[in-house]
Order: structure tokens, then sequence, then C-alpha cells
């Protein structure tokens, strides 16, 4: 294949290249191992208990060298009933991992999904799930010991604690609940909320109105203390800091044996997302991007979403593009700030690499109030969103039209990521029921052109306003206008490597 | 004011504490808005209680004055005018380098300038830069100088040095105005004998010009006025003898004769300070009866200090004086406008608003400019103050207010809107007014929450812009606030966006971090913008960082090997280099005399013959960066390469991001030239989108700088620090303690004053003033203003040097990894 590498590689590197995937699981391979840590038994008592016939089993990257012993052990001990249950495996899901992957398992018609490895536990929409979060070791005596250590060299004392644990921890934990328990003063209110194994999908009903119950929780939330994190840094202690900003956050690493203080870091994200909201603030184009296919509500809350963003009288575009990279999002130039819908491990994305700001759907919230709300809460759950904008919306009902809300609509706004006015772009008139242009909105969306081949402007679409600003708006007919060229020689080879490459300089 | 010929719009301006605020008193007094015995004391203008204390103007502050010229004098006004009566708009201006801007925005809505000199301290850094500012806005000045009464007290002169000192400071006035001669402005140099100087005393309340004492001396002598002025300065001799005129300084028989102005002008003021500060009773009386001057019983009775004022203020009152030498030698709008239209207009010199303002026509289409904002008493709301250039202006209709982005026939930044109230601004006070007709200054209500510091009323729809206020300071030291309890979160934005719009410097905005960052030209006014802030504006208390300073990212050498950055797909390859532009073009960038928006072959070409570009490369910029605007280049330089055009605004967008963050601190990058040497790109127009390049084109641009040996440029203000001789030890231990270079050092002739220039990086600039006040018994008085960037000796990408620490600590600042990103982060092997 030596003449086949001018023009491609043998494809050869990509089965040798190597994939920065970090290795988990158990250290050794022996069945019983894998028995423990998997929890074979659990699961396959999970699948004949609910007399499900095609199971799909979702792996992370990260343990999908462990897929096929476990596929083989659930079919050894499925027994009798591995006759009629068909397993697949899933893999290199569309979103993140930690994600329930739920149209992938669709697509092998699946009736039932075991989710290995990490799990964000976000609320699923279709399928039963057996969560499999593999049983890490953890020395509870020492996490105990070193927790309680923490806590009495704070300052003040605690009233009431959260207990949150990783979920490979989730073993341990109600041992280590039971030992913090009783090292703890009586004073101090301990909670813990067990994870569940096994998770039914939510109704359908119970989308429609978020329940009465779950605001409550959610207030009761943020009366804690302080929380403690059991468990390495990830993720999910990320956005622990940031959601009980007021609390004191301990976190445990058991792989290093080692507790401290997080709440110190705290401050510094919370204000980065603070001032990617402000940028938010000032697009006037937003991007939906849909980050997830499984986490209930999802729909709803991208349609809320669409909602508010032209009440505001902002232009957005709804794109699902996958997991996400620079590369992608900048192939959509127009928008000027992107939403993200995701799961809530997924949703906080730091956009350093990214030229336009990703925001979260409770600071989208923020950032289109007229007035800038920091106080330090901060939301990532779905349903919280939608209930708390829904009993916004209630009372603004009942408070009625005040006579506080007719402030002048084409006033500028000040800026604070450049110190100036802005003028804000609006899109889609005020009161889109009257205006009969937005009745066939679909076509405002496009540009005309003229018989002249300039474009007219639909002064409503932000694309073509866009466009208008491009140097480069496509191919254009110049008659008469160019001298007629020599043909030349043009370039040989494919994408990959061109006759006329350059070498290195 | 309905007559532009009998306006005359004017500014105070000078260094700090030549005493602008004290003379404008005698001219307000005049206008008997304050009683004249407590004019000097009282600074009127001077409205915030900050102001009274410290004793500095911080503000600048109009007031409006009617005043009633002689009738004989009106002959002497070389302009067309309407009667004897004028309308004077004047304006106070601070002194403080820290507060240049109000400087700047008061010169835009006047026409001439009263440049106030102290006349022991001569002319300083500040009355330089006020007078260059006034010259490039064409505005004509005329000279006081100030404080003749310390030179006769204090410094006990003789009338030939004091003549001389005089001669000396009109002398250096002169060569600073001929330096920035504008040919439309014609010669605007200043003469005694042509009455455009006055002599005088603020704090006492008295001044004069040659005029005064020509017009006493013609009828005396039987001479013209005109002739009796020229006589009366310069090297004119009068030999009391034979009652002759001569040229030289000795007569006939060789015995030195007495010059001209030593004899009539300095001798009768000499002999009352004489005679009243020696208490020489019997004879103050005939000389006040020869001088025409009455007193009254109780001013009679008094002695030293207080006797001389009196006398002295009924003798040349200043008022008087300089409102005359005002209203004869400034222009008036409709003169002024006529010159000015080209400096102040961006739109084409024969539209119809061009005309308007030219003609200064009221019955024009409106043309205005808010050059700034006012407090009001109603907390959050301002005054939109400035200037009617053309048309009226009048509450009611709706007229079009055009910020500064407005471009014609574009709807950004465009409001249409009417204005609620118009009113005069007095001072402390305001005066409504129905309408008010070109050539005033005036006070809009209702429309400040359309414009943020400045901007352009019209009433014409295809009317362009005014220019924009270049600004001789810049907001080169910041420091993060924060408030104490979050919930008092939003009421800092508001008080933050209120501070933005009552200072036409400052900036506020929030950096990455999501810090709030409040930017001032240097320590002083960032203090008083911090104490508005905290006080008046928010409202709220409010935590405060030390003061930093930001840099600027910049390379030393072409990049050593061609940077190669491949697109996340390997299919689009970018081949480019850096290297340096010279500091003279990114000068010509920053003051907006190489402009992204000229035309490109126009550009081109000043680009070749000033700055020895090859024109092709010139003519193939594709953008400034930062904001478009900023002094960096992206220049295409390839030859032949399929779909360039495609990407071009793809690298664009990727040049101003690279550019905004730089790659070592992700400070602004300034004085860099991007050469994109190559360019692969994939076949089908899919693979070579805005997603590939963008992120492949930034990658390419920082890899370009780190092969270029990049190099950091720190602000540096000029320091001017007046001193007596004792304290020059003192000042220079400070300096090199604090890296500080001196390049001059002058004793003020005549004086036992030094001057000592040095230059300072602003960020040893912090704690300066006190340390410097406490290493020379307070006898030092320093003045700082930015001056230039200065390159840092150095490289960061160098371990362990001192550059390389700073950019570590930035880094940290910043809340980013401590270390500069790699080359082989950006950088992409074939």
């Amino acid at each position: 294949m030596a003449e086949a590498s001018v023009f491609s590689t043998s494809g050869e590197d990509a089965i040798t290249r190597t994939l920065d995937v970090h290795e988990e699981g158990p250290s050794n391979h022996s069945e019983r191992d894998l028995l423990a840590y998997y929890e074979i038994g659990r699961t396959v008592d999970e699948i004949v208990k609910g007399g499900y016939k095609r199971v799909a089993l979702q792996f992370p990257d990260e343990l999908l060298h462990d897929s096929v012993p476990i596929y083989r052990l659930l079919r050894a001990k499925l027994g009798a009933a591995a006759q009629s249950t068909e397993l697949y495996v899933l893999a290199d899901t569309s979103y993140g991992s930690c994600c329930v992957d739920e149209v992938a398992a669709q697509h092998v018609d699946a009736d039932a999904m075991v989710h290995y490895g990490h799990a964000c536990m976000s609320q699923t929409s279709r399928l039963p799930v057996i969560y499999v979060f593999g049983r890490k070791d953890i020395d509870t005596d020492e996490c105990v010991r070193q927790i309680s250590e923490c806590l009495s060299a704070a300052e003040r004392q605690h009233e009431t604690i959260l207990l949150k644990v990783d979920v490979a921890y989730a073993h341990a934990a109600d041992r280590i609940v039971s030992e913090l328990r009783s090292s703890l003063s009586a004073r101090t209110r301990l909670e813990f909320k067990s994870l569940p194994l096994k998770v039914e999908p939510e109704r359908a009903d119970s989308v429609q109105k978020p329940a009465a119950d779950e605001t409550g929780d959610a207030v009761s939330q943020t009366h804690y203390d302080a929380v403690l994190y059991v468990g390495g840094e990830s993720l999910a202690l990320t956005n622990l800091l940031m959601t009980h900003a007021s609390a004191e956050v301990y976190s445990y690493d058991p792989s290093t044996s080692t507790a401290r203080v997080e709440s110190v870091k705290t401050n510094k994200l919370l204000m980065r997302r603070y001032a990617i909201v402000q940028r938010a603030r000032d697009a006037d184009v937003f991007g939906i991007l849909v980050g997830t296919l499984g986490v209930a509500s999802y729909l709803p809350l991208i349609s809320h979403i669409r909602m508010a963003l032209k009440r505001a009288q902002k232009k957005s575009y709804t794109i699902s593009v996958g997991k996400l990279n620079p590369a992608k999002l900048a192939n959509f130039l127009e928008i000027e700030c992107f939403v993200i819908v995701a799961c809530p491990e997924n949703s906080v994305v730091e956009a350093k690499e990214f030229l336009r700001p990703i925001v979260t759907p409770y600071e989208l919230e923020i950032a289109l109030q007229s007035e800038p709300e920091w106080t330090g809460k901060y939301v990532l759950d779905f349903k919280e969103i939608l209930s708390s904008s829904q009993q916004q919306k209630q009372q603004d009902v009942q408070s009625g039209e005040d006579g506080t809300e007719p402030e002048d609509t084409d006033q500028p706004i000040f800026s604070l990521v450049t110190g100036k006015y802005r003028h804000a772009k609006r899109y889609g008139g005020p009161d889109t029921t009257t205006s009969p242009t937005d009745s066939s909105s679909p076509s405002s969306a496009l540009t005309l052109r003229n018989q002249d081949t300039a474009l007219s402007v639909l002064s409503d679409s932000a694309s073509a306003q866009f466009l208008q600003n491009r140097t480069f708006r496509g191919l254009e007919t110049r008659l008469g206008e160019d001298a007629p060229s020599v043909l030349e020689q043009g370039r040989s080879g494919i994408a990959r490597g061109y006759g006329d490459d350059h070498r290195p300089v | 004011m309905d007559k532009p010929t009998n306006i005359r719009n004017m500014s105070v301006i000078a260094h700090v504490d030549h005493g602008k605020s004290t003379l404008t008193d005698s001219l307000v007094s005049k206008a008997g808005i304050i009683a004249s015995n407590k004019a000097g004391d009282m600074r009127f203008t001077d409205t915030r209680d900050d102001e009274k204390e410290r004793g500095i103007t911080i503000k600048s502050t109009a007031i409006s004055m009617y005043f009633q010229v002689d009738k004989d004098d009106v002959s002497s006004i070389k302009q067309k005018t309407d009667g004897n009566e004028f309308l004077i708009n004047l304006i106070d201006s601070p002194g403080h380098v820290d507060f240049s801007s109000e400087v700047t925005a008061a010169l835009r809505v006047t026409d001439g300038a009263l440049v106030v000199v102290d006349c022991v301290e001569g002319v300083c850094v500040q009355t330089e830069t006020v007078l260059r500012q006034a010259l490039t806005e064409r505005i004509k000045p005329v000279v006081v100088i100030n404080k003749v009464d310390r030179a006769l007290l204090e410094l006990q002169v003789t009338k030939e040095d004091l003549f001389q000192s005089f001669a000396r400071t009109i002398e250096s006035v002169n060569v600073i105005i001929s330096t920035y001669h504008d040919e439309a402005l014609g010669d605007v140099q200043i003469y005694p004998d042509k009455g455009t100087v006055a002599f005088g005393s603020g704090l006492h309340g008295w001044a004069f010009t040659l005029r005064q004492f020509a017009n006493r001396y013609s009828k005396k002598f039987g001479v013209d006025k005109e002739k009796m002025m020229a006589k009366l300065w310069g090297d004119n001799f009068f030999n009391p003898a034979t009652r002759k005129w001569s040229s030289k300084s000795n007569d006939a028989d060789g015995k030195p004769l007495e010059r001209a102005f030593n004899m009539f002008v300095l001798d009768p003021i000499f002999k009352i300070f004489d005679a009243v500060m020696n208490f020489k009773k019997d004879a103050i009386d005939p000389m006040l009866e020869k001088l025409d001057v009455k007193l009254t019983q109780e001013e009679r009775a008094l002695e030293g200090k207080a006797l001389l004022k009196v006398v002295m203020r009924k003798f040349l009152p200043a008022g008087d004086s300089l409102l005359e030498m005002i209203v004869i030698n400034l222009p008036s709008p409709a003169t002024a406008q006529r010159y000015r239209v080209e400096t102040l207009y961006e739109g084409p010199m024969d539209d119809e608003s061009a005309i308007g303002i030219r003609n200064c026509d009221p019955a024009g289409p409106l043309v205005l400019y808010i050059s700034k904002m006012v407090p009001t008493s109603d907390k959050g709301r301002f005054y939109a103050f400035g200037r009617i250039f053309s048309g009226t202006v009048r509450a009611g209709p709706k007229i079009r207010i055009q910020g500064p982005n407005y471009i014609p026939g574009k709807k950004d930044d465009l409001f249409v809107k009417s204005v609620q109230r118009t009113v005069l601004m007095m001072g402390r006070y305001v005066e409504p007014i129905e309408d008010c007709p070109a050539g005033n200054i005036i006070g809009l209500v209702g429309i400040d929450q359309f414009l943020l510091k400045s901007g352009t009323l019209t009433s014409s729809e295809t009317a362009h812009n005014m220019k924009v206020m270049r600004f001789s300071v810049s907001p080169v030291v910041q420091v993060a606030v924060e408030v104490k309890n979050a919930a008092d979160l939003p009421k800092l934005v508001e008080g933050l966006k209120r501070l933005s719009k009552s200072d036409p410097c400052v900036q506020a905005w929030i950096s990455e971090s999501g810090e709030h960052i409040v930017a001032g030209a240097g320590e002083l006014h960032l203090e008083i913008c911090l104490k508005d802030l905290e006080e008046d504006h928010a409202g709220v208390p409010l935590k405060k960082s030390p003061p930093v300073v930001p840099y600027r990212e910049t390379v030393k050498t072409e990049s050593s090997i061609v940077a190669l950055s491949k697109s996340q797909n390997k299919h689009n390859r970018l081949y480019v280099k850096a290297m340096p532009i010279e500091e003279e073009l990114s000068l010509a960038i920053e003051a907006g005399k190489v402009n992204s928006r000229d035309d490109y072959k126009i550009r081109a070409r000043q680009l070749a013959d000033d700055f020895g570009w090859d024109v092709t490369d010139a003519r193939k910029i594709w953008c400034f960066g930062p904001d478009t605007t900023g002094p960096n280049l992206l220049v295409d330089v390839t030859k032949g390469v399929q779909y360039l055009n495609e990407i071009k605004d793809s690298c664009v967008a990727a040049f101003q991001w690279a550019t905004k963050e730089g790659v070592c601190a992700e400070e602004n990058m300034r004085g860099v030239r991007i050469n994109i040497l190559d360019v692969t790109l994939h076949t089908d127009a899919i693979h070579r989108g805005g997603g590939q390049i963008i992120p492949t084109c930034r990658r390419a641009c920082y890899a370009a700088c780190l092969l270029a040996t990049p190099g950091l440029q720190e602000p540096v203000y000029l320091v001017e620090i007046q001193c007596p001789e004792n304290a020059i030890g003192g000042i220079y231990s400070v300096l090199n303690k604090r890296r500080g270079q001196v390049f001059s050092e002058e004793q003020r002739p005549g004086t036992p004053m030094f001057t000592v220039k040095a230059y300072l990086p602003v960020m040893e600039s912090f704690g300066f003033n006190g340390e410097l006040r406490a290493a020379t018994s307070g006898q030092a008085f320093p003045q700082m203003i930015l001056d230039h960037w200065e390159l840092m000796a150095g490289t960061p990408t160098e371990k362990g040097s001192k550059i390389e620490e700073l950019v570590r600590n930035v880094r940290i600042r910043k809340g980013l990894k401590p270390d500069i990103p790699a080359l082989d982060t950006y950088y992409d092997k074939l």
C-alpha cells in the first residue's frame, strides 16, 4: 500500500489510534470480582422479575472492555430465561455516557435497559432502567473519621447536613450514614436520600403538571448548612457546589482517603457563570442545543425555552449536534449564544474553547429577566426550572398589568460585557398574534432574491441579516465583470493530502 | 441667544491649581450671580462636596452669562456682530490630568478657550495637553496669566523681571500653538499688544489686558487705541524727557529708559501694592483719586491685603477685562462653525446638515452634539449636555438620537424620541427655557436613557454622526469591585451603568472570571469614581480589589518558522507568520489616522508612503483587531489560493478572538501583524466551513505569536513634578525605587522651582503620590499622564524570567492555568 500513502493513509491509524480512555472497573478480571462488582445477580433478578424480553446493556467507553464478560455472565445466570431474553450491548452514546440512551435502546426495540457505570440519575421518560454503578472499594471507617474531623474543624455548628454519595460508593452509603449519625452531635440532622437502583419511566401525566411535592422538596433543599460528598473530583461534585452555593461543601475522596472543604472554589465557578450569563444578556440570536433525548421533560423544557425567547423577542434556532465540540458549534456563526438542554452533569460547559457562550436553561431565565439577579442560587433540574417559571407566570397573571411594565421597549440595554449601551435587535413583533407577517412565519426566515440577483432582506430574519454582513455570500455570477482566465492545471490528490502540499518549512 | 453672532462659547482650561475656578468666580460675579466680594473664595463652579473638600475641580461645569460691551469697543470686534449685548456660555473644566476627559468634552461644545497660566509655575504638562486638544478641535485660545499677586507679594520681583517672566510664558504658549498649527484656524498665536493676553489675580479678583491701559492713555496721549496697545508691549520705550517713543532701551545720552509696559502698566500696580502693603495710608488716597477709584466708608477702614483686594478690584475688575477680551477676541459660533464643520462632522460637507452647521442656521435641520451627561437631582437621571450646531431644539417634536455606533441608513444605535424639556445649565442651577437655537450650549431632559456618554441628535434623516471625541487619557488603572452582600448585585449593575454615564472616560465591564471591573485614568480618578459608585450611583457597600494594570501582548521578531495549524477534520491547513508592527503605525491606528473604515486603496497608499509597506500587502489587509479597530493586522499574502474569499469571514472572526485574548496572558494584543502565507482548503464547502476554520485560524495565530518571541507592553506615565531644589534628591530616590526614568530636569527661570520629568510605569505608580510627599516633606506635586506603551524586557516564554512570573500572576488572577500553553497545543505537524 505504498502508493496509497501519497493520497491517503491505509486506514491503519484509525485502528491503532489510541483513545484517551481511562479504564475503570475492577483491577483483576476474575469471575467472582465481576460478579460482585457489576452486581450480576441483582441484575438478573430484576430482569426476571420484570419479565423483560429485550434488554439493552449500556456501557460507557471506560467500561466497554468488560462488556463481553458481563454479557456472558448474564446469559449464564439467566439460565432458563435466557432462551426468551435477548441482550444487546450499546456503546458510543450520542450524548453523555452518564445519561440513559433510550433512543439507542429503541433501535433494538428494547423494553428495559441496564445502565453501567457512572450515572447522572436523570429521570427517564420511556424505559425502565436498572442501574449498575459498580461497587468501588471504600474504607468507611476512615471516611467517617475524616469527615467528622473536617466538620469539627468548621467555624460554626452545622444544623442540617446533606450527604451525597458518588454512585460508585452507593453500596456503602448506608453504613456511612449510620456511622456518621452516631459520631455527630445530637443537634445535627443528617439527611440522606438513597439512590434508586431501578427506575421506572415517569408517567406521561406527571410530566404535564410538575408535582407539588417535587417543588416542596426543592425548597427544603436550600436549607442545608453543609453538604458532604463522598467521591472523587467529578462533574457531579462541581454541580453540587454550584447548586448548594450557600452551604459549605466537604468532600471525601476514597481513592486518596482525604477530606477537604470545597466551597472555596464555588465562588469562582459561580462568578465565571455569572460572566457568561452577562454575555447571554447581550445576545439576540440563540441556539437551543439538544443535548439529551433521555432526560424526562426535555421536550416541554425546549418548548418552554422557545416561548421564553420569543417573548423576549429573541430569535431562536433548535440544533442537535450530539456531543459538543468547538468545530461543530462554530459552524453556526450567526448564533450569538447557545442554550444547552442536557442532563445536569453535561449542562455546565466551560466554554473557553468555544466561540460563543453556552448557558444552561436556568441561566437563560436569569439572562432574560430585565433586572439582573444573581443570588448565588443555581438550578440545574429541569422540573424545578419549569415549575418555578410557571409559578412566576401565575404571579404575573395575578399581579396583572400594574403599569410597571410599559417601559419604553426600545430603550438600549447597558451591556456589562462591553461597558457600553447595546441596541438589542428584536425579532418578531411584541404581539405576534396580530401581526399578519408572523402567521406565515416559516417563510419569513427566508431571504428572497429578486431579479437582479441582489438580496432583498426580510427584516425579521437573523440569518439573512448575518448574511448581509458577510463578505462572501456564496457564488455570484459576476457576468462581464471578470476577465476570462487562462485554464490552469488544478490540484491533484484528495483532501487528506494533495499533490502540491507543503512540506514543513 | 437668538443672535449667533453675539454668543461666545468658551471653556476655561489650565493645569491643575493654576486658578481656573477662582478666576471663573470673577466672571460669574460680573454677571451678578454671586456677590463680587465673595468672588475668588467661593468657587461657584465647584458644585460637589468632594470638590470643595479637596479644592480641585472634578467635573466641568457650565454657566451662561449676559454681558454688555462698551459701545466704543464694539468696533474692535473683528467679526460680524449685532449690537453690544452678548451671551457668554462658559465651562469651567478640571485641571488635574486624571480628569482630562472632562476637558475634552467641554472643548467640543465651545469655540474658544481661556487658557489660565500660573505666572510663577509657567506652562506645565497639562497646559500643553489641553492647549493641544483645543487646537486640534480648532478652538481659539486666549491666555490669562494668573496669580500675578503672588509674584508681587511673595517673590518681590522687579518690574523688568516680571515683564521678562510674562514674555517667557507667552513665548512658551506660542511655541505650543505653532507646533499644533492648523491652517484653517489662521494665526492663533497670542499677543498682549493685540489684547489676547490678560494679566491678573483670580484670588484678588483683578485682571487687565493692555486694552484697559490703552483706553486710559490713548486719551491722555491723543493716540489711537490700537496704536497705543502696540506701544505698551515689547521693546518700546518712552522717554519722558523728550516725550518720544523709542525702540531702544537707552536714550540718546545712553541713559537707560524704562520699558513702556513697565512704566505705564506695571508702575501703577506696583505703586498700589507698595502703598497698601506697607501701610502708606497717605499715599493711597491721591493715588486712588488719580486712578478714579472710589471706596466706600467701610472699605476705607480696611488694611493690608483686604484693602489691596478692594482697591485692585475697583481699579482693574477682572470680570470686565476678561469678558471683554473674550467677547472681542474669541469667535462667535457663526464664525467658528464655518471652519470647525470639517473637524466636527463625519458626513459629506455638502449635505443639508453640514450646510446647517457651517452657517449656524437656526432654521436648518437640527444637529446637536451631546458631549456629556450631567447628573440631575433626580437619582439615576441625567441632563444630556451638548451644543446645538444647527437648527433649533425644543421640547416635543420627535428627533433622531444617534449613538456612536450609528451608521447612516442602518437602524443600529438609532432612536427616534422627543425631548421632554430643554434647560440652560447655570452651574449648580438649571434654568428652564422654551427653545434654543443653533450656537448655544444646552441641557436636555428625557433622552438620557438612550445615550451612554455622548451622541448626535438630529432631525435630518440623512445626517451622519458628529465625530466622536478622542480623549488624551485612557483608562489604564483597573479595580475589581464586589458587593458585600449578594442581594445588592442589581444595584451594583445599575450603579455601574450610571457611573459610566456620568464620566466621559470611565469604563465598567465584567471580566471573563465574573468580576466587575471599573477602569479609570489614574488613581485619583478611580478613587473619585469608586466613591461616587459606592455612595451615590449604587448606594451599597462595596469590596474593592487592589488596582491592577492591563498589559498588551505583542511580538518582538518575525516567527522563526511558519506556523501551521490543521483544522479538526485535518483537511484544512493554515500557514501563518507573525511579525511586529512598527510603533508609529500602532499609534496611528490607535489615533484613528489609519482607520479600518477607510477606503482600502487610500489606506494602502498611506501605509506605503508613511510606513514603508508594500502596496500589494497593504491592499490585502483583511481586518484590524481586536474589535475590528485595534492595532493588529491580519494580512493575506497568499498567492492563488482557491476558495480563499470563502474563509475570510471565518478568519476575521478568529482574528478578533485571538487579538482580544492573546496567547500569553489573555490580554489584548498590540502591534502584531499576522501574515497568512498559504492555505490548503478542502474542496467541499461543507468541510471548510466556519466550524473548521475559526478554531484553526485562532490556533495558527497563537502558534505564530509563540514562535515570534512574544513580548509584553506595559503602560507608562509621563510624570511631571514641580518642586524646590532641595526636594530633588527625594524625588530621585522614590523614582529609582519604582523603575522611574528621569529624562529632563529644568529650573524654571526666575524661580527656585525645578521641573522634573520622568517616565514611570503605571504599575509602579500606585501610592507614588503619598511616597513622594513623604520623601520630599510635601514639597513635590506630581502630575501623571499616560504617555505610551513600553515594551518590557525579556519574553514570557523564557522560564524563570521576571516577565514570566508576571504573566503567571495575571493568568492566576484570571483563573487560568498558570503556565503559558506550550507551542504544540497550537502548532501542528504536517
